[in-house]
C-alpha cells in the first residue's frame, strides 16, 4: 500500500461524489491520527548527515528505521540518531525508503552490503530487478569462495589430525603433494603410463623386413617377446595400482562406479582376457580389436593433470551446447545432401550415388575439409555446395562460445584454489602481525588461562610439539575424535603470537576433583588426550610408560601432574623440566625450546 | 525434380542472398532510413512547474505547510508535475481492486481538468481539494453537481446520470451481496430523479440540485464526512 498512500486523501476526498446519489447514509470515519509531521529526522550515520521527514521511514514499519527500535539509537543531546555504519552504503538504503526500490551499488563487496542489510532489517528479496541479478551472481561467487575455504581448512586439518592407515594411503592417492610416499607413487604410475601408451604406439611400427621375407614387419612382430614383458610389468603395476586404491578408498561402492576406476578396469582388461584366450584362432581376431582399449591408459593421466580434468569438466557441463550443435548439424548435413544428391542425380559418372553416400560429401564441406574425393559437377551442384560450405562455417561456430566460457570459468576457478592455497601463508602471517591486539586483552586472558589451569590441574602445551610427538610415537593410528578440540584453539594460537598454548583440557569425563591440592599425587583418569611425552623419555623406554594415545577414544592411562609452582608462571620463565627421579617422566615436550608451556608430569601407568 | 525445377530453385536462392546483402548495405531501400529517428523526442520534454506557493495560498484554502505535504506527495508520484488521464485512471483503480474504477475514474478526471487540457496540473488538483476538504457545503455541492453534469452545460439528463450510476455500480464489482442487477442503476437514476427534479422536466439544474440536498439531512450530514482528511 505504500505506494498509493499518498493519494489516499485524494480518493477519499472525491468520494464526496457519492454522496447526493447515496441511497443510505455514509459509515462513520476512522478516526485521524494527528501526527505532528513537524520536523525532520536527522540520522546520522558515521559523521555524515542524513535527513528525511518522519513518514518516509515510517512506510515500512518493520525495519530498524521505520520501527521503535529507532530510539536506542537517538542521542538525546544532539538530537539525532546516531549509527556507526558505513555511510556509503546506508545512502542505498535510505534511498530504499525514498523510492521503494532497493539497489545494489557494484562496486560494494557483497558481505559488507548484507550485512548492512541485515543489521537495518532489510530483507534482501527485495533487491530492485535492475540490480537483482547482479547480487545473486556475487552472492554465488561469494559461496564458492567461502566453500573453497571451508574445504581448506578441512584438509589442512586433516594434516595435523592422525588418520588411519587407510585414509593416509587413500589420500596419497588422490593429493600427491600429501607426502613424499604420495609423490613417488604418482610420478612412478605416470612413467609406466607414458611408457606403455608408447609401447603400444611403437610397437605398430614397421621395423624392416625379417632375415627371410619380403615384406615389412612391424616392431611388434619382430620383437613380440620384449614388448609383451614390458606389457606384462605395465599391467602389473597397473593391476597393484587398482587393487590398493578399491581397498582403500572410503566408499568402495562409489570408487568403483567412478569415471576413473573404469577406465582402469578398461585399460587392463585387454591383457588378461588375452591371457585367458592365446591360441583360439576364431577369438583372436575379436582379441586383437580388444588391443584398442589399451588406448584408454592414455586417460589415466588425467588424475595427473588438472587441466585434463577441467576440458572434462566443461565437457560434461556443455552437454547441452554440444547437443543443440550435433542436432543442427545433422538437420543441415540432411538437408544438404538431400539437396545435392538431387542436383547432381542428373550428371554422368556424378559419384553422389545416394543420399547417405551424399552425407560424407556434406559432412567434410561443412566442417571446409573439402578432401576432394567428392566433387559436385553441375553447376547447380557446385551452387549448393557454396551455400553448404558457407552455412557450415556459421553452424558449427555459433555452440563453440559458450563451451569456451564454460572452460575458462572452470579454468579460472581451479586457479584461483590454488592462489588461494598459495596466499595463505602470506595471509596468516598478516593477520599474525594484526592480531597483537593490546595488551591489557592479553594479560586478562592470560590470568583466565592462568585460572582454567588451575581449576583442571592440567596445564597447556604447544600444539606443534605434541604432535611431533604424537607421531613419532605410533603408526598405526586409529580415527580421534578430538579433531575439534584441536580447532579450537586456532584462534588462540593465531591471535596469542606470544604465548601459543594448546587447549589440552580433557573433557568432561574427569572423575576426580581437581580442585584439590597438587602437591600430592592424584591419580586422575583422562578420556582424551594425555600429556606429550618427552622425547627423551621416548627412547629410553617407551614400552613401560603410558602409551602415548594420542588418538584412543578412552584413556585408561593415569597420569599424575604436579604442576610445580614453575610450571605455571607466565610466559618468559623457562623452568626446567624437573624430572623426579624412580618415576617415568612424562614430560611434555618443552626440552630446549623457546616456548613456555612448562609443567611437569609425571606419568604413571596404573590401572 | 527436373533439372529445371532445380534451375529455378537455385536461381531464387541466389537472388535472395543478393536481395539481404544490398539490404544489409542500405543501398535497396534508401527511403526507409530518415522516419524513425524522431518520434521518441516529444514526450521527455513535457514538465510543467506549479504556481508560486504564494498564489496558491491565496486561490485555496490550505495553509502553506498543508500545500508543501501536499506537493511534495504529488511530485513523489509524477515527478513530471502532470497526470494524464491513464495514470489517474491506474492510481484510483488501486483504491478499488474488485470492481472496474475507470469510468468513475474518468469522469473525475474531467472534474478536476477545468481547463481541458488532458492533463491535470497540481494547480487542479489542489483547487479541487480545496473545495472538496475546505468548502463550503454549497461549494461541495456545486462541485458535485459539476461532477454529474457531463458535457458541462448546466442540465444534468438521465442519460448522465444513468453514466455516473452506472460507473459508480461498476467499481463494486461483480461480488456484491445482494448481487448487481443491470438495472440496477437505472432504477437509482429513476429514484435520484423522482427526488431531484421538481418541475417534472427531465433535467436537474443546479438551483434544484442544492436546494433538495439542502432540505435532506443524511446529504448534508455526508458531506462533513472528510474534512479532515489531510
Amino acid at each position: 500500500m505504500a505506494a498509493g498512500a499518498p493519494w489516499l486523501p485524494f480518493a477519499r476526498a472525491a468520494a464526496i461524489g457519492w454522496m447526493p446519489v447515496a441511497s443510505a447514509p455514509m459509515p462513520v470515519p476512522p478516526p485521524e491520527k494527528r501526527r505532528g509531521r513537524t520536523g525532520l529526522i536527522v540520522l546520522n550515520v558515521s559523521g555524515t548527515k542524513f535527513q528525511t521527514w518522519p513518514d518516509t521511514l515510517e512506510r515500512y514499519p518493520d525495519t530498524l528505521l521505520g520501527s521503535t527500535e529507532r530510539d536506542f539509537f537517538f542521542l538525546e543531546e544532539s538530537n539525532e540518531f546516531f549509527f556507526d555504519r558505513d555511510p556509503d552504503i546506508f545512502r542505498h538504503i535510505l534511498n530504499f525508503y525514498r523510492t521503494g526500490k532497493l539497489h545494489f551499488p557494484r562496486q560494494e563487496c557483497i558481505s559488507a552490503y548484507d550485512e548492512e542489510l541485515a543489521f537495518f532489517g532489510i530483507i534482501p528479496e527485495i533487491i530492485g530487478d535492475c540490480c537483482y541479478e547482479e547480487y545473486k551472481d556475487r552472492h554465488r561467487e561469494d559461496q564458492e569462495r567461502i566453500q573453497d575455504d571451508v574445504e581448506m581448512e578441512q584438509s589442512r586439518e586433516l594434516v595435523s589430525v592422525d588418520l588411519s592407515f587407510r585414509e593416509t594411503m587413500w589420500r596419497a592417492f588422490e593429493n600427491p603433494h600429501t607426502s613424499t610416499m604420495a609423490l613417488v607413487l604418482y610420478y612412478v604410475t605416470g612413467f609406466f603410463i607414458a611408457v606403455s601408451v608408447m609401447a603400444n604406439v611403437a610397437e605398430t611400427v614397421p621395423c624392416g623386413a625379417a632375415p627371410n621375407r619380403v615384406r615389412q614387419v612391424s616392431c611388434g612382430e619382430r620383437y613380440a617377446l620384449a614388448f609383451f614383458c614390458l606389457d606384462t610389468a605395465c599391467v602389473m603395476i597397473f593391476t597393484v595400482e587398482y587393487v590398493l586404491r578399491l581397498l582403500v578408498a572410503p566408499s568402495r561402492y562409489k570408487f568403483v562406479k567412478s569415471v576413473m576406476s573404469i577406465i582402469d578396469v578398461v585399460a587392463i582388461m585387454p591383457y588378461y582376457i588375452g591371457l585367458v584366450m592365446t591360441d583360439n584362432e576364431d577369438v583372436s581376431g575379436a582379441f586383437v580389436t580388444l588391443r584398442v582399449f589399451r588406448v584408454f591408459r592414455i586417460f589415466k593421466f588425467s588424475r595427473h593433470s588438472a587441466g585434463l580434468r577441467i576440458l572434462g569438466y566443461t565437457l560434461k557441463s556443455c552437454a547441452s551446447e554440444l547437443g543443440f550443435l550435433l542436432f543442427s548439424l545433422t538437420m543441415a548435413i540432411i538437408i544438404f545432401a538431400t539437396v545435392m544428391f538431387y542436383a547432381e542425380k542428373g550428371s554422368s559418372d556424378s559419384k553422389f550415388t545416394s543420399i547417405p553416400a551424399a552425407f560424407w560429401y556434406t559432412i567434410v564441406t561443412m566442417t571446409t575439409l573439402g578432401y576432394g574425393d567428392m566433387v559436385p559437377q553441375t553447376i547447380m551442384g557446385k551452387i549448393f555446395g557454396s551455400v553448404c560450405s558457407l552455412s557450415g562455417v556459421l553452424v558449427i561456430a555459433l555452440p563453440v562460445p559458450v563451451i569456451v566460457s564454460n572452460f575458462s570459468k572452470f579454468y579460472l576457478q581451479s586457479q584461483r584454489s590454488e592462489k588461494r592455497r598459495a596466499q595463505k601463508v602470506s595471509k596468516e602471517a598478516g593477520q599474525a602481525l594484526v592480531c597483537k591486539i593490546n595488551h591489557d586483552y592479553e594479560v586478562h586472558q592470560h590470568h583466565l588461562l592462568q585460572c582454567l589451569e588451575k581449576t583442571t590441574n592440567h596445564q597447556f602445551v604447544e600444539e606443534k610439539m605434541y604432535h611431533e610427538s604424537c607421531r613419532e610415537v605410533t603408526l598405526v593410528k586409529q580415527v580421534s575424535r578430538s579433531s575439534s578440540i584441536l580447532s579450537s584453539p586456532h584462534s588462540l594460537t593465531s591471535c596469542c603470537a606470544r604465548r601459543k598454548k594448546n587447549f589440552n583440557v580433557p573433557n568432561s569425563n574427569m572423575s576426580v576433583a581437581l580442585q584439590s591440592s597438587f602437591q600430592e599425587l592424584s591419580t586422575i583418569q583422562i578420556s582424551e588426550r594425555p600429556r606429550v611425552v618427552s622425547r627423551s623419555s621416548l627412547n629410553a623406554n617407551f614400552e613401560e610408560t603410558v602409551p602415548l594415545n594420542c588418538d584412543q577414544a578412552h584413556i585408561t592411562a593415569a597420569v599424575i601432574s604436579s604442576p610445580t609452582p614453575a610450571g605455571t608462571k607466565p610466559a618468559g620463565t623457562k623452568p626446567a623440566g624437573t624430572k623426579p627421579a624412580g618415576t617415568k617422566p612424562g614430560g611434555d615436550g618443552s626440552t630446549g625450546s623457546t616456548n613456555d608451556s612448562q609443567g611437569n608430569i609425571v606419568g604413571v601407568s596404573a590401572l | 525434380m527436373g533439372l529445371d525445377g532445380m534451375e529455378v530453385i537455385a536461381i531464387v536462392v541466389v537472388v535472395g542472398l543478393f536481395y539481404v546483402v544490398l539490404k544489409q548495405f542500405g543501398i535497396w531501400e534508401p527511403l526507409s532510413l530518415e522516419e524513425s529517428n524522431d518520434g521518441d523526442l516529444e514526450l521527455s520534454m513535457v514538465r510543467h512547474q506549479p504556481e508560486g506557493l504564494d498564489q496558491l495560498q491565496v486561490q485555496t484554502k490550505f495553509t502553506r505547510k498543508e500545500l508543501q505535504s501536499l506537493y511534495r506527495g504529488f511530485k513523489n508520484e509524477c515527478p513530471s508535475g502532470l497526470v494524464d488521464e491513464e495514470t489517474f485512471k491506474t492510481i484510483y483503480s488501486q483504491f478499488f481492486p474488485q470492481g472496474d474504477a475507470t469510468t468513475y475514474a474518468h469522469f473525475l478526471f474531467n472534474a478536476f481538468d477545468m481547463d481541458r487540457s488532458g492533463s491535470i496540473r497540481f494547480e487542479d488538483f489542489v483547487i479541487g481539494l480545496s473545495v472538496l476538504l475546505r468548502g463550503s457545503v454549497t461549494e461541495k455541492l456545486r462541485w458535485a453537481f459539476n461532477l454529474y453534469d457531463i458535457n458541462k452545460d448546466g442540465y444534468v439528463t438521465k442519460e448522465e446520470m444513468l453514466a455516473i450510476m452506472t460507473s459508480i455500480y461498476d467499481m463494486m464489482g461483480r461480488y456484491t451481496l445482494p448481487s448487481v442487477r443491470d438495472d440496477s442503476p437505472f432504477d437509482h437514476v429513476e429514484k435520484f430523479f423522482q427526488k431531484m427534479d421538481r418541475n417534472r422536466d427531465g433535467v436537474v439544474t443546479i438551483d434544484e440540485f442544492i436546494e433538495t440536498c439542502q432540505k435532506d439531512e443524511s446529504i448534508m450530514a455526508s458531506m462533513q464526512l472528510f474534512e479532515n482528511v489531510i
